[in-house]
């Protein structure tokens, strides 16, 4: 009998296989475009950034032309902000019912070559995240609007910046991650 | 009733991404390591049933499309700071949602982080608009536009071509 999994164990594991996890991507995308429009995640951070902010300090927030743009009406109650609120609920949901819900801070693999410290993940995860948001919103999209929305659209944008994405992203988790010389 | 649909589209999406692994840091960084390509896989699968249904319902004329802006050298600028910020984290805006609903707090600080590199964008734009617009806008365009043809004429053969190096890229297991 195989000993019982945890479910730290179990999340590393995926419940769908790559094509049936790929066919759904796809079919989310296409009852998307058949309804409303493509699908998108980054925008909505500038939204609520500008909801935020324009709760705090209204004239702030109509100082710039590029929240004022995006968050229009300074309201969440939108398809696309309803969209990406879902995303945090399905896959919750998703994790609770398959039992592989587990709350951790360092990924094991950080832990292996930058050890436990909890600090030093973080401040990385910070500056990834602002990175990546602040390079979403320059080339105007991100994994789900360029490289899944985009490319099915032949878009040219979106081809580029997918290469481009995917260069810097490996030369930078072979930055991380070194490989092992051999002997 | 669209905010309901908007919430279970996600929903859908965010339980995709959790089940098949894309919200996994290992997994997102062992593909960026080229060591196991099931995101990649999966990517590629989903590429090639949109490239084919996008266009397909396009020909049945009720697709919604929105294509962004190509200009450049800006576009090249983004995808270069995303990479590094992909790989820093291991998740993208979509993923981090996911993995931050799983309890992984790693994700709730990227997500924190890529709430300020929004806002810092939003007010460095007015002096980024005027660079971005000084280069190479090329406007929305499209690779069957460029060429003049109908683009199920280059989703379909692109697409089927998408899902079978999905099926031919190696998946865990093989280093």
């Amino acid at each position: 009998m195989q000993p019982k999994m945890t479910n730290h164990e179990k999340a590393r594991v995926p419940i769908l296989p790559w094509w049936a996890g790929g066919l759904g991507i796809g079919i989310v995308l296409l009852i998307a475009v058949a309804l409303v429009q493509p699908i998108g995640v980054s925008t909505q951070y500038v939204v609520l950034d500008g909801v935020l902010l324009h709760a705090l300090s209204p004239d702030l927030a109509d100082d710039s032309p590029y929240l004022k743009e995006a968050s229009k009406g300074w309201t969440l109650a939108t398809y696309e902000f309803f969209f990406v609120v879902g995303i945090p609920i399905g896959a919750f949901l998703a994790a609770a019912i398959t039992k592989r819900f587990s709350t951790r801070v360092v990924p094991p693999l950080w832990a292996d070559r930058f050890g436990q410290a909890p600090g030093k993940r973080l401040a990385w995860s910070f500056i990834g995240g602002f990175l990546l948001l602040f390079g979403a919103r320059f080339g105007g999209g991100c994994t789900s609007g360029h490289m899944i929305s985009g490319v099915s659209q032949l878009a040219v944008s979106s081809f580029i910046f997918s290469a481009a994405l995917f260069a810097s992203a490996i030369v930078t988790a072979r930055w991380l991650y070194p490989e092992q010389v051999k002997q | 009733m669209n905010l309901l649909l908007g919430l279970l589209l996600g929903a859908a999406f965010g339980a995709i991404l959790q089940l098949s692994g894309a919200s996994s840091y290992t997994k997102i960084l062992e593909t960026l390591r080229l060591k196991d390509l099931t995101i990649m896989k999966v990517i590629m699968t989903a590429i090639g049933v949109g490239l084919i249904g996008v266009h397909g319902l396009d020909v049945l004329g009720v697709a919604h499309l929105k294509v962004k802006d190509l200009y450049l050298p800006g576009i090249v600028i983004a995808g270069l700071i995303f990479g590094m910020g992909f790989a820093l984290t291991g998740y993208c805006p979509g993923t981090a949602l996911a993995a931050a609903a799983e309890g992984k707090l790693d994700a709730w600080v990227t997500i924190v982080g890529g709430l300020f590199g929004a806002f810092t964008f939003a007010f460095l734009f007015p002096n980024l608009e005027s660079f971005l617009a000084s280069f190479g806008g090329f406007g929305p365009v499209t690779i069957h536009g460029s060429f003049g043809v109908n683009g199920l004429l280059i989703a379909l053969p692109l697409g089927v071509l998408c899902l079978w190096g999905a099926a031919k890229l190696p998946g865990s297991g093989t280093t």
